[in-house]
């Protein structure tokens, strides 16, 4: 079931060095379910902050943070982290891998946390895979793997326990143009066909044309948030 | 119930390879240190069990807890002979008891240096008490009452003139070696001789012990109960295998405390190499640490997942360690026991010393990762993806 995501007055402050920062104020914000976010905005507005709140993560100081059914200001962390494991799928800018790990073993890692038999593990690993179109890549490492690949490796760890939501932190920061549209048109046919609901972070605004809406933060506040009408690719 | 999947800490082990092969080494010495210890513990243990006979009673000085203290009166000497009717009479009706006479001395050895060797006067009921634990190898045995001595095998490459055919000073005489023995445990490594001719030349009137064969299960308390308030001797009796199992268990503690201070010092130094080494991996891989929690393992898991690559490289060192030690498996070596005189005995790694070891090093990698693997289990993946 897909899930909107809601925030209802958050605040999430810093302290460094006796300053406290606050990175993110009384923040609103409603999110439909399997609808594909860009969340754009200038370093240091709280972008990351604001994904990592919403992928429980990191706790906000105050305020409701509810994604589907669930208010994850009430967990604990470790109750946290086993939300994570079942709900979210995140995608980095980069490093997302372990490099010791084959990219078969990599997208099997949160597999490992859901009560599977070691054939169906490696099946959904390998659909997950072959999803992204890297099949024929499963036993190799990170390192022979390029950019672009160890991105859709990223992507085909996240869906791989089938979760609703999908936080990419600047997905294609790393990547050259190709690259980065190949990886943005994978996101959007994850929200296409298996109607997940994706936030993704991204400085590009052509990156941002893939998806639905448009979020912009400034300062830890909310600004617009923009339809794009015409999303790119066409499809 | 979910933990890290065992490949990623064993592969991360192989990939900083350099850092392991140290913390492993320093592992591997210690553990070598330990095993090493034990092994010659357990050769002395061997030693001294392997003849212990329940049917031979010691008699010495009441408070003596040794022989080379103990000291009884030739009188004294002829009163138990004679008075202790559990003592066995051989077939001429004579009781089979002797009364010798036991003393460390200071020889010199082949390889330079001196060192104490123990010397036994005995008489010949001694060789009847022994039956077939006592064997002549070479030449022949000494004639009672003349200056010449017979040598256990195991002195017989280690210490200056006790071949057979030397001439052998001890104190202002002269005696001559006329055959070797050869006999359990700590006798091969001794110089036997005749009881009152060597009393003689180390001008030592007194005995040290009877040894006497009795029935094996012969109350040897109740025979020094009897003497309990006799004011002519009150004797210490106890068979020989609960003797040597004392000297061995007086020996056995120096030697673990010996053994056991240098593994704990080395032990100490190998923990904080291997926290040393721990906290540099996490400090390299704080961000796939970040990545795991991202994921949704717990900080237990985490917790035990870096415990368990500690605990992975204590094993190694352990498994270095006892390789070390293996190939001295069955090396004769020569100490000072407690009535400080040489003995020899083989260095004997048993499976049980080998697993001691082991849990050693496992012990060690334990105890130096719980502060790393704690410190990774502690980071909010936040902290962890964002150093990275
Ligand atoms: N753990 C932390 N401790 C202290 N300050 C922090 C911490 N995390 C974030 N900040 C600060 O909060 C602010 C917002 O950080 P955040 O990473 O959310 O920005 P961002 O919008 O993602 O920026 P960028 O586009 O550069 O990634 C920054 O000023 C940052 O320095
Ligand atoms: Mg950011």
């Amino acid at each position: 079931m897909p899930a909107a995501i809601r925030l209802r007055s958050v605040t999430k402050s810093y302290s460094k060095g006796g300053q406290t920062l606050r990175v993110l104020d009384e923040l609103d914000l409603d999110m439909d379910a399997a609808t594909f976010y860009a969340l754009m905005g200038p370093s240091g507005s709280g972008k990351t902050t604001l994904l990592n709140l919403v992928g429980g993560l990191d706790q906000a100081d105050e305020g409701v943070v509810q994604v589907g059914d669930e208010d994850l200001a009430a967990m604990q962390s470790s109750e946290l982290a086993e939300w994570r494991s079942e709900h979210v799928g995140f995608v980095f800018q980069g490093f997302n891998l372990l490099p010791v790990l084959s990219a078969r073993e990599n997208v099997e890692l949160p597999l490992l946390l859901a009560p599977l038999s070691r054939r169906q593990r490696r099946q959904q690993a390998e659909r997950a895979l072959e999803l992204v179109g890297l099949a024929d890549r499963m036993n190799h490492k990170p390192r022979e793997l390029s950019g672009g690949q160890e991105q859709r490796v990223a992507i085909a760890r996240a869906i791989a326990t089938d979760p609703q939501v999908i936080l990419a932190d600047e997905p294609t920061g790393d990547l050259d143009r190709d690259t980065a549209d190949a990886v943005l048109e994978m996101l959007r046919r994850l929200n296409r066909e298996l109607h997940k609901t994706i936030l993704m972070v991204t400085h590009d605004p052509q990156a941002a044309t893939y998806a639905d809406k448009t979020i912009h933060l400034d300062k830890g506040k909310l600004g617009r948030i923009e339809e794009n009408a015409t999303p790119t690719g066409g499809s | 119930m979910a933990i890290v999947p065992l490949q990623y800490n064993v592969r991360s082990l192989f990939v900083r390879s350099s850092s392991t092969i140290l913390t492993v080494l320093a592992v591997g010495a210690t553990i070598a240190v330990l095993a090493g210890m034990l092994s010659l513990q357990q050769g002395f243990a061997v030693l001294f069990q392997e003849r212990g006979r329940t049917d031979l009673a010691l008699f010495m000085r009441q408070g003596a807890t040794s022989e080379g203290e103990s000291g009884i009166t030739l009188e004294q000497c002829n009163i138990l002979k004679k008075e202790v009717p559990e003592v066995i009479r051989d077939d001429g009706g004579r009781p089979m008891a002797s009364a010798e006479m036991f003393l460390a001395v200071r020889l010199r050895k082949f390889d330079g240096g001196e060192t104490n060797v123990a010397i036994r006067g005995v008489e010949p009921m001694t060789f009847a008490i022994h039956g077939d634990d006592v064997v002549i190898t070479e030449g022949e045995n000494f004639t009672p009452g003349t200056d010449e001595l017979i040598v256990g095998v195991g002195l017989l490459e280690r210490i200056a003139n006790c071949r057979v055919g030397d001439n052998l000073q001890i104190n202002t005489s002269t005696f001559r070696i006329v055959g070797a023995f050869s006999g359990k445990g700590g006798y091969r490594s001794e110089i036997w001789g005749d009881v009152d001719r060597l009393s003689d030349a180390l001008e030592r009137p007194v005995r040290s012990r009877i040894l006497a064969r009795v029935s094996p299960d012969a109350d040897l308390d109740a025979i020094a109960a009897r003497y309990d308030d006799d004011l002519r001797l009150q004797p210490k009796v106890m068979n020989e295998r609960d003797y040597l199992a004392s000297q061995t268990s007086s020996l056995t503690t120096r030697f673990m405390f010996v053994g056991g201070f240098l593994a704990l010092i080395m032990g100490i130094g190998a923990v904080f190499t291997g926290t040393n080494s721990m906290l540099a991996a996490i400090g390299a891989r704080t961000h796939e640490i970040g990545i795991l929690k991202a994921v949704g393992y717990k900080p237990w898991a985490i917790f035990v997942a870096f415990l368990g690559e500690s605990l992975l490289l204590g094993l190694l060192g352990g498994v270095v360690g006892c390789l070390l030690v293996l190939p001295l498996q069955g090396a004769e070596t020569g100490t000072v026991n407690s009535t400080f005189s040489e003995v020899t005995f083989a260095f004997r790694t048993t499976p049980a010393a080998m697993l001691t070891s082991i849990l050693f090093a496992a012990g060690l990698g334990i105890v130096g990762g719980v502060v790393p693997a704690w410190r990774a289990s502690r980071m909010t993946p936040t902290q962890a993806l964002r150093r990275g």
